[in-house]
């Protein structure tokens, strides 16, 4: 009976954490590939690279979670970044700037939240229209383009996202903060414990006194903010944006991150630090497809197989 | 005799639906089929419909032994059914529907719309509907589409029409409409095998009766040498178990007043008020607008008229959450769709409700949570493994427990059970029957909401019996019988007949 119970659990702890078996079954893939993989350079360069949109899918775990889905964070990232970038040059202060993405992000993310949840509308469409419409904007505000840092703040702008602390770059360090954050906030928090029941059953959620239109709305909100937190160090990254392409398929790697880090499509499960890990795992997959020498046009084919390859996996265990 | 079923065995699994049951049906003759919910009447009219094989027993019609049924069989023969629900598709139009399966095709294999219209232009005239067969069906009310849903078994030669209650959604003149046009059908000499609940509808437009109880063939005969009262015996069983719990007195304290409210369409003029202490059941048939009083008293459905009070304070229903703080909560019906949330815990569904309503800092109390949840466990005596579990390893009275739990969490003075023993076992549900009377011992004011005579008994000090979205009867505890119930609950007390 107890060996029962042992199976049991150690059932339920795999298919509570498959997202870290298979982060570790990667790690080793990637070892084999490249000896230095898990060296303190080649680690904080993972981290580095997989920071930005790591932070826009943690916002993507509570709409998924939420049972909703957001395709328009690329381009949130493209307009956010490219009027803060204006912001910057005019106020020449980089915090001013941040409070400005963290705002703007936030009403972008609202507005989908809005029109979805008090339209009551398919969030699938919602941004797929808005994604369309956010890009247009900024296109147009740049007439095609750049949005470039002035030289005069550019060196110090660029600090901000190449610094290190303690051998550490500020992305990974910010990267690692949020999650804590979102650990909380989704664990602790009674705003946390609503987005997972109306995932699960929104009509039991709602006959209980949650504000639904409230909760999921913010899920959109939040998302928006963490995606101008992303934009504002994306910026500092790159220096210059250039409104037609940054930020492009976005969506697919946040989305992409979510479904490896084991959260259901159809909302209602899910861990921030699966996603976490899913981010880094789907930079890592990157890092093996070029040591493996696959042509890098082909890395779109390879994340398409591994969504549906994680979604299926996901499918399978809601089945049990 | 145009169709008889004889000695018509069928077991799903160990389970026997149907225990030898036989039905005749004579030519122009409109044969009421009467039974509970449960008896076995889908049952009987899905084998004739060739849904699925009887174990035993055959069918003859016209005569001939027929077998190995399926739809297009039964079509081909001129049966037709008429569904309780609604089975057209709203994006088409009226005469899209009516052939829908069936259409007309011109010599050259393409759809001949023009006489698909002539057609439905002709049925729909001697039905003196004046609908528009090119009107999309979204845009009628729901009474016209079952009059469509109708008219689609007239339009093709029938011999035979099974009517499984039609009229839950007509009004009084549709249905004489309806009745007209049924006699006009017997006299061309169309048999109809008609299933209803309503008592007067039965008396007045059958010829023979046929009921089934519990899977078992009853009794057969003519109306005309039954009345109502009668009926309804042959219906619910001759010994019917009058066994009674004391109930202690309660007080005259007035908590809840109910003032004439009403939601068009749905129910109107109910009126009563709920004691300190007191056990309260509204009951009624499936559609006669008992669910949505309950949401409404809740504050999910909107109500047009009429004033709820509860502790002399009026109710706004602004929200769910407003008409808990003042003062009502409650269980729903169908668990699974409305209480479950079945990706989070046993211990995360209990405590849903206090959070939203009791407890106003952001973050979540650990330690008060696990208290709340192992002090109602006790209580309630609730049978779980872990509580981290998910709700859905336990059985279905353990949910409920949880899900009451969940609810007696908000302290509420009146506590509304909307079916609350629904799919559960027998011990589960008399523990649940405790714990209303315990509830009721401790003041607390609970309506139920039950379809289930001795449920209804063993919890009750009054019942309010619904027909036709009204109240139609209250009942005080020693007038309760299962009897009585049915009588009223059928609309049998009503004097004018169709």
């Amino acid at each position: 009976m107890s060996q029962l119970n042992k199976n049991l659990d150690m059932k339920k702890i795999y298919s509570n954490y498959t997202f870290v078996f298979s982060f570790l079954v990667l790690v080793v893939i990637a070892t084999a590939i490249n000896h230095s993989f898990l060296s303190w350079t080649n680690l904080s360069t993972l981290m580095l690279q997989s920071s930005i949109k790591g932070i826009i899918a943690l916002g993507m775990t509570l709409i998924i979670i939420s049972g909703q889905i957001d395709l328009s964070v690329g381009s949130q990232c493209a307009l956010v970044a490219g009027l803060g970038v204006v912001v910057l040059n005019r106020t020449e202060s980089p915090l001013i700037m941040l409070l400005f993405c963290m705002a703007f992000g936030a009403l972008l993310g609202t507005v989908n939240g809005l029109i979805t949840n008090k339209g009551k509308m398919a969030p699938f469409i919602v941004t797929l229209a808005t994604m369309s419409a956010y890009r247009s904007i900024i296109v147009q505000l740049g007439q095609g383009g750049p949005f470039n840092v002035e030289m005069k703040i550019l060196m110090s702008f660029r600090k901000i996202a190449a610094g290190k602390i303690l051998g550490m770059p500020n992305l990974a360090i910010i990267f690692i903060i949020i999650t804590i954050l979102m650990v909380i906030l989704v664990k602790y928090t009674k705003f946390g414990r609503y987005v997972y029941a109306v995932g699960s059953n929104e009509n039991a959620t709602f006959l209980t006194g949650v504000n639904v239109v409230k909760v999921k709305t913010l899920c959109f909100t939040l998302t928006g903010f963490l995606t101008g937190i992303a934009s504002f160090l994306l910026s500092s990254r790159l220096t210059s944006i250039t409104a037609a392409n940054v930020g492009m398929s976005f969506e697919l790697d946040a989305i992409a991150a979510v479904a490896i880090g084991g959260t259901s499509m159809s909302g209602g499960r899910g861990k921030i630090m699966g996603t976490f890990l899913g981010a880094i795992m789907l930079q890592m997959i990157e890092g093996i497809l070029i040591a493996a020498r696959i042509p890098p046009f082909l890395s779109g084919l390879v994340k398409g197989i591994i969504i549906i390859l994680a979604v299926i996996f996901q499918s399978k265990k809601g089945n049990d | 005799m145009l169709l008889e079923m004889k000695n018509i065995v069928k077991c799903f699994g160990p389970v026997q639906a149907l225990k030898d049951v036989s039905l005749n049906v004579d030519k122009g003759e409109i044969h009421g089929l009467l039974g509970e919910n449960g008896a076995g009447k889908s049952t009987l009219m899905n084998i004739l419909a060739g849904t699925f094989p009887p174990t035993q027993g055959e069918i003859f019609f016209n005569g001939k032994k027929i077998e190995d049924l399926n739809t297009k069989k039964t079509q081909g023969m001129g049966i037709r059914f008429i569904h309780q629900e609604l089975n057209l598709v709203n994006d088409l139009t009226v005469y899209e529907n009516l052939f829908l399966g069936e259409e007309l095709l011109n010599k050259y294999g393409f759809l001949d719309k023009k006489e698909m219209i002539k057609k439905s232009r002709e049925i729909l005239e001697k039905m003196n509907l004046d609908i528009e067969p090119e009107t999309e069906v979204r845009h009628l009310e729901t009474s016209r589409k079952q009059l469509v849903e109708i008219a689609k078994a007239l339009l093709f030669d029938a011999k035979l029409i099974i009517m499984d209650e039609p009229t839950t959604a007509l009004t009084n003149k549709e249905i004489e409409m309806l009745f007209v046009l049924m006699r006009r059908l017997k006299e061309q000499g169309v048999a109809m095998i008609y299933i209803s609940h309503k008592m007067p509808e039965l008396f007045s437009i059958c010829d023979r009766y046929t009921v089934l109880r519990d899977g078992k063939f009853i009794e057969s005969g003519y109306f005309k040498d039954i009345n109502e009262r009668k009926a309804t015996e042959l219906l619910v069983g001759r010994c019917i178990e009058n066994e009674k719990i004391e109930k202690e007195k309660i007080s005259n304290e007035v908590l809840m007043e109910v003032k004439n409210i009403g939601s068009e369409g749905k129910f109107k003029e109910i009126s009563f008020d709920l004691k300190k202490g007191e056990v309260i059941a509204i009951t009624g048939l499936h559609g006669d607008g008992r669910d949505q009083l309950a949401e409404a008293l809740y504050g999910v459905c909107k109500m047009d008229s009429g004033e709820v009070w509860v502790n002399g304070r009026k109710l706004g229903y602004k929200s769910i959450k407003d008409t808990v703080k003042n003062g009502i909560s409650m269980v729903q019906r169908n668990r699974k769709e409305r209480s479950i949330i079945k990706d989070m815990s046993i211990l995360n569904n209990f405590s849903v409700s206090r959070f939203v309503s009791k407890h106003k800092k952001m973050f979540i109390d650990d330690k008060l949570e696990m208290e709340r949840f192992n002090a109602r466990k006790k209580e309630m005596s609730t049978k779980i493994g872990h509580h981290n579990d998910y709700i859905t390893s336990l059985s279905g009275g353990n949910q409920q427990k949880i899900i009451i739990g969940r609810c007696l969490e908000l302290n509420t003075d009146v506590i509304i059970l909307d079916n609350p023993t629904q799919g559960i076992d027998v011990g589960a549900k008399f523990e649940i029957y405790k714990i209303i009377n315990e509830l009721a011992k401790t003041g607390k004011g609970i309506i139920i909401f039950s379809s289930e005579y001795p449920e209804i008994n063993k919890v009750a000090d009054r019942c309010f019996i619904m027909y036709k979205g009204r109240i139609n009867k209250e009942l005080t505890r020693d007038e309760f019988s299962e009897i009585n119930i049915m009588h009223y609950a059928t609309g049998a007390n009503m004097e004018e007949k169709i």
